[in-house]
């Protein structure tokens, strides 16, 4: 239960910086050479499809209307966070999605 | 005249509605975000009442025991349980009032002593009357919410990058910066502002459109109101509902208009008889209602005893507040099962859960609570922005305009450091005034609102960025130090998520007071909030 909830929020997280790292002037800020038109694209479908399965996440752990609720509530968390640590340390960020994914399949299996 | 477009005036409806509303706003959402954790925030209020790991069953049969033993001749017995959010267990005899009653300690089912405060229910009550008499208080803040949409719709449309300015923030260019969080909080939490405007509202839709009730039932709220509960199947021979745990839409009057338990307690059938083991009574409504927050039992030791259990809110978006299940006294049977609410009420109900967010446990109560504090620093960010631009400008607007920019500036101060500051004080004031002062809890008050204006006087009287970093820095220290009340004070509670939250305030709030000061004067800025940084 408190892994599914913990997936919906981390996965509305990875979908938004999907969507925000696959606009170019975004993307320039994790100093980078200038990415490929796909590369951008495929960030943002998987931002997109990341979206959708916190989506289910949420109404797996709350239910339809709970659920609906919640993600939005996890969307502006995520997004919220994301924008306000994209100047500083955008870098840290990737990496964040990288370890707590890491962290919640070790936990997924303890 | 030049005639403007339509962005241009909406501009202009958004910079200041925004600017006379924000000051009520900011206070409505800052108490309002605070109101999210209220039980856990009276908790702290009350370090008497111990920490505990009590099945609710255990604790009610100690306060049946301590009725048993105080009130065996009552007419009624009410307890409030201890729940998931709150340790304390209360109980009272005779009509249930409000607030009042014995608090007794779950584990040995002895009364407490415990101080007077104005509680975390103060943050809650401000949240929606400002502390006005209540219904001043309720037009007042509706009246704050409808601007609050204005400018929600207003700020949707000047907003010209919208989509291409999703994830911006470009910190450290002072004004730039400002508007970008301003945006971005506005725009990533768009729909919490939307829904709990909106919502917010709908909670007091007898209040603000009392039309129809008008014109069907003379305005008599308490029939219409009945009228709207009744549902089409329900049997209406069960009318001793407890008094006093009214909904908040039908404010101030009772229920079924009748008074409830008076009458029933001298029937001439009634004959002395045991009360029901309360264990199997308590899951059997546990299994349909969930948690239950509180009983109330009529006649209790006679042979027409009733036991009405009340749910905790927040199985469901419902605000089931006002639902219960009865019981027979004696043999434990359910004499009358909650009502369903008909579609108009329910959709009401569900908007009004939506506001009250007390489904979904503690991530969902997080998760308001986050997006709340979005919403304040939105607001003060649009507050802060007003000055910012229009301190470049004003001196060429004239005298007239120059006065009123700089009692802007000051009302700012005063209103969105200077609130946080009250807010913290107020639990400050828990700790510290004396606990044998009479009227303690209004003392409480009076602190919080004393506090609110000396910041007032001191924006005033100091210069603008000088007052904007002293009462910023002195609410950093105050959230920041509140843990080292415990050393002072013994706290028989769990402190900790509180005062944990309290320190990430204070740190949120000393790195914004950091910004602050930053791009009018690079150099003194930096030496004045370094100080602050350290004390945390």
């Amino acid at each position: 239960m408190n892994l599914v909830l913990m997936a919906g929020l981390l996965l509305a997280y990875t979908g938004m910086l999907g969507l925000c790292l696959g606009l170019e002037r975004y993307y320039k800020q994790l100093k980078q050479p200038a990415p490929a038109p796909v590369v951008l694209r495929a960030l943002r479908c998987a931002g997109w499809m990341a979206l959708v399965a916190s989506y289910a996440c949420c109404v797996q752990a709350w239910g339809t209307a709970m659920g609906s609720v919640a993600w939005f509530g996890n969307l502006s968390l995520a997004a919220l966070a994301l924008v306000f640590m994209l100047p500083y340390t955008p870098r840290l960020l990737v990496l964040l999605a990288g370890t707590s994914w890491v962290v919640l399949g070790i936990a997924a299996i303890g | 005249m030049k005639t403007r477009t339509i962005t241009q005036s909406l501009a202009w409806l958004h910079t200041w509605g925004g600017l006379i509303f924000g000051w009520l706003l900011f206070a409505i959402f800052l108490t309002g975000t605070l109101a999210v954790f209220d039980k856990e925030i009276d908790s702290w209020m009350r370090p008497e009442i111990p920490a505990h790991t009590l099945k609710p069953s255990e604790a009610a049969q100690r306060a049946l025991d301590y009725l048993h033993a105080q009130q065996p001749n009552a007419s009624a017995w009410n307890i409030g349980l201890p729940t998931e959010r709150s340790p304390g267990l209360t109980v009272s005899s005779g009509e249930q009032r409000r607030g009042g009653g014995v608090n007794l300690d779950p584990q040995t089912g002895a009364p407490l002593d415990v101080r007077e405060t104005a509680g975390g229910g103060f943050f809650f009550r401000f949240h929606f009357t400002l502390d006005l008499p209540r219904n001043i208080g309720i037009w007042v803040v509706g009246l704050a919410a409808m601007g609050m949409l204005v400018a929600l719709i207003s700020g949707i449309v000047i907003h010209k990058k919208f989509f291409k300015d999703f994830f911006t923030f470009r910190p450290a260019k002072g004004q730039r910066s400002w508007l970008d969080a301003h945006n971005a909080t506005g725009v990533l939490v768009l729909p919490f502002h939307l829904m709990i405007t909106y919502t917010g509202l709908v909670i007091f839709y007898l209040t603000y459109m009392p039309a129809a009730m008008d014109a069907l039932f003379d305005g008599d709220r308490v029939a219409a109101s009945g009228a709207l509960r009744e549902t089409p199947g329900e049997q209406r021979t069960e009318h001793n509902h407890a008094p006093g745990k009214q909904d908040i839409a039908t404010a101030g009057q009772r229920r079924d208009g009748q008074t409830p338990g008076r009458g029933e307690s001298r029937r001439p059938a009634s004959q002395p008889a045991p009360l029901a083991a309360i264990e199997p009574l308590l899951s059997e409504a546990e299994r349909i209602m969930g948690p239950i927050s509180g009983l109330s039992i009529q006649n209790p030791g006679r042979s027409d005893a009733r036991i009405e259990a009340r749910p905790l809110l927040g199985n469901r978006i419902e605000l089931t507040k006002g639902a219960s299940m009865v019981f027979d006294g004696v043999t434990g049977k359910v004499l009358r099962q909650p009502a369903q609410s008909r579609p108009s009420l329910l959709t009401q109900k569900v908007m009004s859960g939506l506001h009250f967010a007390q489904f979904g446990g503690y991530p969902m109560r997080w998760l308001y609570f986050v997006c709340g504090l979005a919403s304040c620093a939105m607001l003060a960010t649009g507050m802060l922005l007003f000055t910012v631009k229009r301190r470049r400008r004003h001196d060429s607007e004239g005298a007239l305009g120059a006065v009123m920019y700089h009692a802007a500036e000051r009302i700012n101060v005063a209103v969105v450091a200077g609130l946080m500051l009250a807010c913290i004080a107020l639990l400050w004031a828990n700790r510290l005034l004396p606990l044998q002062w009479a009227q303690r809890g209004e003392w409480e008050v009076r602190v919080f609102f004393l506090v609110w204006l000396a910041s007032l006087g001191h924006a005033i009287v100091r210069p603008w960025l000088a007052a904007w970093r002293e009462q910023l820095g002195l609410a950093v220290l105050m959230c920041a130090g509140l843990p080292l009340l415990n050393l002072f004070f013994v706290n028989r509670g769990e402190p900790l998520f509180l005062e944990i939250t309290s320190v990430m305030i204070g740190a949120l709030l000393a790195r914004a007071g950091w910004q602050l000061g930053q791009p009018a004067r690079q150099r003194p800025a930096q030496r004045k909030p370094a100080k602050t940084m350290e004390q945390h």
